[in-house]
C-alpha cells in the first residue's frame, strides 16, 4: 500500500532525496518550486515511511500528511462572475490544494439566478472527468433547496456542497457544509478558516470513501506507476502546463493532445503489458488533454479471458 | 450607516447586510451611504435595494486646487489643496499616462508635452465618481441572475427592484413607496 505524503523544505542536496524515493520503490507525484524552497508530492510504500522521514530532517524540512493528493478535484461556481469569485471559490479551491489535491475553478455557463439556473450536458460531462466535485452556492435556503440542487442532481461523482443557510441535509450530494456564502472578501478570520477545514474534510471523507471502493477491486497498476513510464515521453517532457500529468484516483489526466498521441500512449509498456491493453484512454474535454482510465485487476483478466477465448 | 433587511430567511438578511458593508468597505465609500434598505423575496425572486448617498463636494477645475504654470517641458502643476492630489493624479494618469506625467515632489506634478490651455476645461468631479462607485457597489451586491429590473433615481435616493422575470406592479409601486420613503428621511436629515 502506497501512502502519500508531501515534502516541504530547501532546494538544497534535493537530489538525493529523489534518489532515495526510487531505490524504496517510491514516486514523486508533483514538484512545485518557489526558488529556493520546494514542496514535493511523493507516493512510496507504507513500510518505508521511517527511511524519508529520517532523510527529510537530515534535510531540514518536514514531512506534511497530505490526504488529498493524487486527485484532481473541481470547484463549481454558478458563473464566472464577480458575485461568486475569487472568494469563497477561490479561498476554497486554495485550501484544498493545501490538502494535496489539484484544484481546478469552474464557472457554469448560466448557473446563475433561481428558476433559469441550468447546466449543461457539457457542463456534467467535464465536470464528471474529475475525481469529485465542490459547488459552490449562495445564502438563500429557498433558493438552494427548491431549485439550485437540480445543478448537481445527475452528476456521477461524489458532489460536496458548500451554502450559507444551515441545511439540515439536501439531495443528491455526498457531502453538505453550511455557513460560507457569499463573500466580498477573502475568508481569513478563525471562524472562516474553520469553515475551509470542514470543507476539505468533507471532501477527504468522499475521497476516501473512493479509495475504499477501488480496493475492493483494485486497480490493475497504481496510477502513479504510470505516471513514471510516461513522463519521459518528448510532448510531456517540453509540456509548458503547470501539471502536465495529474493523479486522479483511477487513472490520470496527461495534458498532450489525444489525437496526436494516441497511439504512443497505447503502446507504452508497463509491466510486460500494453498500456491500451490495462486501460481506457479517452480525449478530455479539457483541450489537449489526454484521460487514461485504469482498469481493474478483475476488468483486465476479464478482457484477457475474452480475448483467449 | 442605517441598513435594513426585509425578508424570510435571516440568515440571508444577515449575510447580506454584512456582504453589502463589506463591499462598500472594499469601495472605500462606507461613509458615503446614509441608509439603507433592502428587500429580499427569494422565493419570488425578488430583490430591492434602496440607498440614500451623502451629497459629494462640488466640482472644482484644476485651477482651483493648482496652481499651473507653462514651462518649456509641458505644464507644471503645484497642488494647493492638497485633498484634491489623489484625485488630480488619477485624472492625469487617466488622460495622458503615466509616462508624460512626473511627480516631482508631494504638491509638485509635471505633465511633459501639454499646453495649459488644455487643463483649463478639466474638472475633478467627485460626485460623479461617488456615483460611479455607488452603482458598482450595487452591480456587486445584486444577485446576478436577477436580470429585470427597475430603476428609481432622484437627487441622492437610488432604488433597485430586480426579479428573474416578470415585474410585477406591485414591486413598482413598492419600489416607489420605499424610493419615497428615504427621501422623506434625506428631509429630515
Amino acid at each position: 500500500m502506497y501512502e502519500v505524503m508531501m515534502f516541504d523544505g530547501g532546494v538544497y542536496r534535493i537530489n538525493e532525496f529523489y534518489e532515495l524515493v526510487e531505490d524504496v520503490g517510491g514516486f514523486i507525484i508533483q514538484k512545485s518550486q518557489a526558488q529556493q524552497t520546494i514542496n514535493v508530492t511523493l507516493a512510496i510504500p507504507e513500510e518505508e515511511k521511517v527511511v524519508i522521514e529520517r532523510k527529510t530532517d537530515e534535510l531540514g524540512g518536514k514531512l506534511i500528511n497530505v490526504p488529498l493528493a493524487g486527485t484532481e478535484i473541481a470547484v463549481v461556481a454558478p458563473t464566472l462572475g464577480r458575485h461568486h469569485m475569487p472568494h469563497p471559490v477561490c479561498d476554497i479551491a486554495e485550501h484544498l490544494r493545501r490538502y494535496g489535491a489539484i484544484t481546478v475553478v469552474m464557472g457554469l455557463a448560466r448557473g446563475k439566478g433561481r428558476k433559469t439556473a441550468q447546466i449543461t450536458a457539457d457542463e456534467k460531462r467535464i465536470i464528471e472527468e474529475y475525481d469529485a466535485a465542490v459547488f459552490v452556492l449562495g445564502n438563500f435556503k429557498d433558493c438552494i433547496v427548491e431549485e439550485k440542487v437540480r445543478l448537481f442532481e445527475e452528476i456521477e461523482i461524489p458532489v460536496a456542497v458548500v451554502c450559507g443557510p444551515e441545511l439540515e441535509g439536501l439531495p443528491s450530494c455526498e457531502e453538505l457544509v453550511c455557513g460560507i456564502g457569499r463573500k466580498a472578501e477573502r475568508m481569513r478570520r478563525a471562524e472562516e478558516i474553520e469553515k475551509l477545514e470542514e470543507t476539505a474534510q468533507a471532501v477527504e471523507r468522499m475521497v476516501r470513501v473512493r479509495r475504499k471502493e477501488l480496493d475492493e477491486d483494485p486497480l490493475f497498476v497504481h496510477p502513479a506507476e504510470i505516471k513514471q513510464a510516461i513522463e519521459d515521453l518528448d510532448p510531456v517532457r517540453e509540456n509548458l502546463r503547470p501539471a502536465p500529468i495529474v493523479l486522479h484516483l483511477d487513472g490520470l489526466r496527461v495534458k498532450i493532445p489525444f489525437a496526436e498521441w494516441k497511439d504512443t500512449l497505447y503502446d507504452i509498456e508497463i509491466y510486460g503489458r500494453k498500456l491500451g491493453e490495462i486501460a481506457n484512454i479517452r480525449d478530455a474535454s479539457l483541450t489537449g488533454s489526454t484521460l487514461i482510465d485504469i482498469l481493474t485487476k478483475c476488468e483486465v483478466e476479464y478482457r484477457d479471458l475474452k480475448r483467449s477465448s | 450607516m442605517k441598513v435594513t433587511v426585509e425578508g424570510q430567511e435571516d440568515w440571508g438578511n444577515q449575510s447580506y447586510d454584512e456582504l453589502f458593508r463589506r463591499i462598500l468597505l472594499d469601495l472605500g465609500i462606507t461613509r458615503m451611504i446614509d441608509e439603507v434598505h433592502m428587500i429580499i423575496e427569494p422565493e419570488n425572486s425578488f430583490f430591492l435595494i434602496s440607498l440614500r448617498v451623502r451629497t459629494a463636494t462640488g466640482a472644482k477645475s484644476i485651477h482651483e486646487v493648482a496652481k499651473v504654470e507653462q514651462k518649456p517641458e509641458g505644464a507644471m502643476l503645484t497642488i494647493t489643496n492638497e485633498l484634491y492630489a489623489p484625485r488630480l493624479l488619477a485624472l492625469l494618469w487617466r488622460d495622458y499616462g503615466r509616462q508624460r506625467v512626473d511627480q516631482l515632489s508631494r504638491f509638485e506634478l509635471m505633465v511633459r508635452g501639454i499646453k495649459i490651455d488644455e487643463l483649463e476645461e478639466k474638472m475633478l468631479d467627485p460626485g460623479e465618481e461617488l456615483k460611479q462607485k455607488v452603482l458598482d457597489a450595487v452591480w456587486r451586491l445584486l444577485p446576478e441572475g436577477l436580470k429585470v429590473r427597475h430603476n428609481i433615481y432622484s437627487e441622492g435616493v437610488l432604488t433597485i427592484a430586480a426579479t428573474e422575470h416578470d415585474m410585477k406592479q406591485d414591486w413598482k409601486d413598492l419600489a416607489e413607496k420605499i424610493h419615497a420613503e428615504l427621501e422623506s428621511g434625506r428631509e429630515e436629515v
